[in-house]
């Protein structure tokens, strides 16, 4: 009988918390294995056992208070404590009288009174096998069976040296003249020697085998000295084993795995027989194989499909299930795409009211149904109206006509606009930015591309133009034919569509009067031009014939306040009325 | 979906792979060539595997049985072994299997070359036919099944009528006195037990600690005690160091740390320390095919190479080594061709070792799971509880089921003992729908049968199998 006090755990500290307890009764402990958890005022320590041997009694509980010196546990067939702890805190091990060899499972508190389960452990033997062993030893004998039953036949063993065993965990299945019974063992530890054979014929009281304390393997660890915690892996096993014992686990949790498969060589073929491949996903899927292969025609991963039948079992309907919503899904993800979760309202069946084509949106229509979604959901819409007389324009429009077709581009209201708009985007900058809502900031960009909407036979593209701002009309004029021609002919590249600060979309050939066109996310305005037409404007005292030009200006009022808008937009229609206002040249 | 109709594809190898693929191609209505360099289609299985093993191991056991009758009050004399008539019974069948693959080529109007395929291009062979023509055919898909041979190590290289493998063992050209069988895997094991009950003393040596590397070792453990009493030795952790051919036989020398007699003298000496890969394949190399490390031809699920119009089955693909995976597989590819939406992606595949006892599984092994640190349950029935193996006078059987702990879904089954192969058929419908332990223990199993074994482990899981008592212990 041994004691393992609580040593000393450094400097001014006296006490801790016990976090966590590792052992259990019956354990088997070798000196410097970590046996508890403490919580000190400085840190979590885990505390080294000094002595080994079989767990006998636990004098501590989780949750409580333990001082130094204080008996944390007693051992039994203890070894090596005295002499060994001397280099440690002071720790007298005084001897205990020794209480009977069946207390151990009696301590036990799940312990039950079957009789295959009444103990074993004979101190008898043990002290003389200490002589030669360091290790603290216990045997296992066969227990009685039950009434009349006297011995068996030893129809597998399910342990072998090195094996580590638990109280309670079967050890082996004998045959009698009654039944097959298993039988499993009433101590912890690691088995050193197997005694019996299968197929031999085991009486009771015989031994079966026996344990070592594990003494034989060296520590590594510093002994007695409480280290700091770290969760080794050393820690985890230990843990793990504690919770088995602790929660008096089933014996298929418990039972030590066969004794480890040694490596296979390259041409030992047997070694890969039944393999299964493909088990990347780890467990293989609780779904029959025709239920896979439904999965794989509709193009479903089946580890995605969640199965309803007993152990998660998926079934065709849950396959059909998953592929249905599925397709609800992706059908939402067209009409609500990125971000936006609104739930389409269910759609009526239209053939009930006549005949009806389904054509795919694919393509342009798609992407422009993305993004106007988003850009619809995202920014407040404010639409400014306003009208500019551009009469005296047309005339040096028509004028300059002629040098813009030299240059191979067509003089437009369009590319005036280009240049109009540039302007205005230099005087009004927070036209020619973007909100960070994530970062509550706003981008003012240093630089001026002004995206135009072109209508092709797919759709709306909407080409860039790059540093309109220094760019003459001519030049824009130009640039503009090339890029919408492009457009139609499907020549356009992704990049030649991007980083506009600022967009411009002329209705004008088409007609109207005016419109609310939609902000091209992120940026923050764009003007919309609708078909200019003679009016009567009252000018000098009497109404005149002018050409006036319809402006609608939408912007983002998060950014941009109302008046701003209607200043920026006057600045853009008296720009047109006085092109002296810009230099026509660049 | 392709058009399978017109396409034309050729199989290369006529083994369990190689005809399923072509019969199957066949009857979704593609035009097939399939190419071996035997007379029929059959391939290792039929001509020198599965087949004549199973064949002389059938008679193995009846002699075993004959010998154990003792014990029932039933004593025959000591067998006659007529080793011609033997030989020829067994060439019967495999002729008879053999010829019959060849009538249902005809029937399918798969046109069969007898001969020797090489790749020109992707897509063209080079077809040498056994009478000596040589001919370049192209083809829209190629698979190839070109299956394995038995692997050579060598300083076990000996050119000697004394020295076999599996393919001459198989043979049965005479019964040695003392046969020596290097290696432990199962073709040995096989081969071994049908020398022995033959009468050849048997010793067989294995480098590893135990026999049958890789299965789980309880399985292997009620083997291994018999096969110590059929077998004249068996030693674990040795390796043979050399073999030397002398006027009385091959004198073989042991290296091992438990090695007693360092040299012995054998008759014959049994190599099948595996197989390898037949993946060198002429012209190959003008292919996309990868070859991998071990020699294996490297395929995605659909079995299709690197190469588009490539695609490869069988033991030539890897492990595991076996004739239902290299059918599957076959199937699998053949579908894939065409364009159906198809994976090989099996949650179980079969293993037997056709030995007294037998030993079966399949899905998850207990040794995998330790492996990969998966935590499981396990739940056993042993056979001496029973009836069935009781009137059989084999009780050293053992039926266990791997459970998932939470779900309780089987997700393997291990089995020893007689008619093992038999039984695990089973476990491969268990795990691949999906079952849980209750499915089992409540579908009713016929009494009395080996087959409730499989019903009395689900029962021994919820502590309630109606033969095993086993005392009550707290939660
Ligand atoms: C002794 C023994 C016992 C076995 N027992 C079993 C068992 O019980 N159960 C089991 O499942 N498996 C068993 N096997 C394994 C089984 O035989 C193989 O897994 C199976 O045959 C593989 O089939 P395969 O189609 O991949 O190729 P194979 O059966 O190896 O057939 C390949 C064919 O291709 C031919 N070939 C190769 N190259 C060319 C070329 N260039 N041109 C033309 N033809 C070519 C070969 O001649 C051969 O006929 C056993 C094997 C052995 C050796």
């Amino acid at each position: 009988m041994t004691e393992f006090k609580l040593p000393e755990l450094g400097e001014n500290i006296d006490q801790g918390d016990l976090v966590r307890l590792m052992i259990a009764p019956g354990a088997s402990i070798t000196e410097g294995q970590p046996v508890m958890e403490l919580e000190t005022e400085k840190a979590i320590v885990e505390v080294p056992s000094s002595v080994s041997g079989t767990v006998k009694e636990i004098r501590v509980k989780e949750g409580e208070k333990v001082k130094v010196g204080q008996v944390i546990f007693t051992v039994e067939n203890g070894a090596g404590g005295v002499a060994r702890t001397a280099s440690a805190a002071k720790q007298p091990v005084p001897a205990l009288p020794s209480t009977p060899p069946v207390s151990s499972s009696a301590a036990a508190p799940e312990s039950k009174p079957a009789p295959a389960r009444t103990a074993v452990q004979t101190a008898a033997t043990a002290p003389a096998r200490r002589a030669t062993d360091t290790g603290a030893q216990t045997e296992f004998k066969l227990p009685e069976l039950g009434e009349n039953i006297s011995e068996g036949d030893l129809v597998r063993l399910m342990i072998s040296p090195g094996a580590r065993v638990a109280e309670g965990q079967p050890v082996m299945e004998l045959e009698t003249e009654k039944a097959v019974v298993e039988v499993p063992s009433s101590v912890s530890g690691v088995v050193k020697e197997v005694r019996v054979k299968q197929g031999e014929k085991v009486k009771v009281g015989q031994v079966i085998f026996t344990l070592e304390g594990a003494a034989a393997a060296p520590t590594e660890r510093p002994q007695h000295v409480p280290v700091e915690h770290v969760s080794g892996q050393q820690g985890a096993r230990l843990a793990f084993q504690a919770a088995i014992r602790a929660e008096g686990k089933t014996e298929e949790q418990a039972l030590p795995p066969d004794a480890p498969a040694p490596a296979i060589p390259t041409f030992a073929m047997p070694a890969q027989l039944g393999k299964v491949a493909g088990t990347a996903h780890g467990e293989p899927i609780p779904a029959a194989p025709h239920v896979r292969r439904l999965a794989r025609e509709l193009g479903i991963d089946i580890h995605d499909v969640k199965g309803t039948g007993p152990g998660g079992r998926i079934s065709k309907d849950d396959v059909k299930a998953y592929s249905k919503s599925l397709l609800a899904s992706a059908a939402a993800a067209i009409q609500a795409p990125r971000g936006t979760q609104l739930a389409q309202p269910e759609l009526p069946d239209f053939g009930k009211w006549g005949k009806i084509e389904r054509v795919s949106m694919r393509g342009v229509r798609r992407k422009t149904a993305e993004h106007l979604w988003e850009a619809w959901s995202t920014i407040p819409h404010v639409t400014q109206n306003d009208k500019a007389d551009i009469t005296e324009l047309e005339q040096l429009r028509a004028r300059f006509a002629p040098k813009a077709q030299e240059a191979g581009g067509k003089m437009t209201v369009t590319a005036i606009a280009l240049k109009v708009c540039a302007s205005a985007l230099k005087i009004f900058p927070q036209f020619n930015a973007s909100i960070d809502m994530a970062k509550e900031e706003i981008v003012y960009k240093q630089y001026i591309h002004i995206g135009v909407a072109v209508d092709t036979d797919r759709g709306l593209l909407v080409p860039v133009i790059r540093d309109v701002d220094k760019k003459n009309i001519v030049e824009l004029a130009t640039e503009l034919t090339q890029l919408s021609k492009k457009a139609r002919d499907k020549k356009l590249i992704p990049a030649e569509m991007e980083g506009g600060t600022f967009t411009i979309t002329n209705l004008g050939g088409i007609g109207g009067t005016g419109f609310s066109p939609i902000v091209n996310h992120p940026e923050v305005a764009i003007l919309g031009l609708s078909r200019s037409s003679m009016e009567p404007v009252w000018l000098n005292g009497k109404f005149e014939p002018r050409l006036v030009l319809p402006l609608s200006l939408s912007y983002d009022h998060r950014l941009i306040d109302g008046a701003d808008a209607a200043r920026f937009l006057r600045w853009i229609a008296e720009a047109f009325e006085q092109p002296f206002l810009l230099s026509v040249q660049g | 979906m392709t058009d399978a109709s017109n396409m034309h594809i050729a199989v290369i190898g006529g083994g369990p792979g190689g005809y399923a693929a072509a019969f199957l191609a066949a009857d979704l209505g593609m035009k097939v060539t399939l190419i071996d360099r035997e007379l029929n289609p059959g391939g290792v299985c039929l001509y020198r595997g599965c087949i004549p093993s199973k064949a002389l191991l059938h008679v193995a056991k009846l002699i075993e049985e004959a010998h154990q009758a003792k014990n029932w009050g039933l004593e025959y004399a000591d067998p006659k072994i007529d080793l011609a008539r033997l030989r020829s019974w067994k060439e019967g069948v495999v002729k008879k299997l053999t010829g019959g693959l060849g009538q249902l080529s005809k029937q399918r109007k798969v046109e069969y070359i007898q001969g020797r395929a090489s790749f020109d291009t992707s897509n063209v062979l080079r077809v040498s036919r056994e009478g000596g023509t040589e001919e370049s055919l192209s083809f829209d898909r190629v698979i190839i099944a070109t299956g394995s041979r038995p692997a050579i190590i060598p300083a076990l290289k000996l050119d000697s009528p004394r020295m076999m493998d599996s393919t001459s063992a198989l043979d049965l050209p005479e019964l040695p006195k003392t046969l020596l069988v290097i290696g432990g895997g199962y073709i040995g094991l096989e081969l071994g037990t049908v020398y022995a009950a033959l009468g050849s003393k048997v010793s067989v040596v294995e480098m590893l600690p135990g026999l049958l590397p890789g299965a789980d070792r309880d399985l292997v453990l009620p083997l291994h005690k018999r096969i110590e009493k059929v077998f004249d030795s068996i030693l674990l952790n040795t390796t043979v160091a050399a073999v030397k051919e002398e006027s009385g036989g091959i004198r073989v020398s042991f290296d091992g740390p438990e090695v007693k007699e360092r040299e012995r003298v054998f008759d014959k000496v049994l190599v099948s320390v595996g197989r390898k890969p037949n993946s060198e394949i002429h012209g190959l190399e003008k292919t996309q095919v990868r070859v991998g490390q071990r020699g294996f031809i490297q395929v995605n699920k659909q079995l299709q190479t690197d190469d588009p119009a490539i695609y490869a089955i069988g033991d030539v693909v890897g492990e595991p080594m076996l004739a239902h995976k290299a059918s599957h597989e076959g199937r699998t590819a053949v579908e894939a061709i065409a364009g159906h939406k198809v994976a090989f992606e099996p949650n179980a595949i079969p293993a037997v070792v056709f030995t007294d006892p037998e030993i079966a599984w399949c899905g998850l092994t207990e040794a995998q799971a330790q492996k990969e640190n998966r935590e499981i349950k396990v739940a056993r029935f042993p056979w001496g509880a029973s009836g069935r193996a009781m009137t059989l006078d084999r009780t050293e059987g053992m039926t266990k089921l791997l459970l998932h702990p939470q779900t309780e879904r089987v997700l393997g089954v291990g089995i020893v003992g007689v008619g093992a192969g038999e039984l695990i058929a089973e476990g491969v419908l268990a795990v691949e729908m999906g079952a849980v332990a209750q499915d089992i223990a409540l579908s009713i199993h016929p009494h009395p049968t080996l087959s409730e074994t499989i019903m009395e482990s689900a029962e021994v899981f919820f502590g309630t199998s109606t033969h095993v008592y086993r005392p009550k212990r707290s939660a």
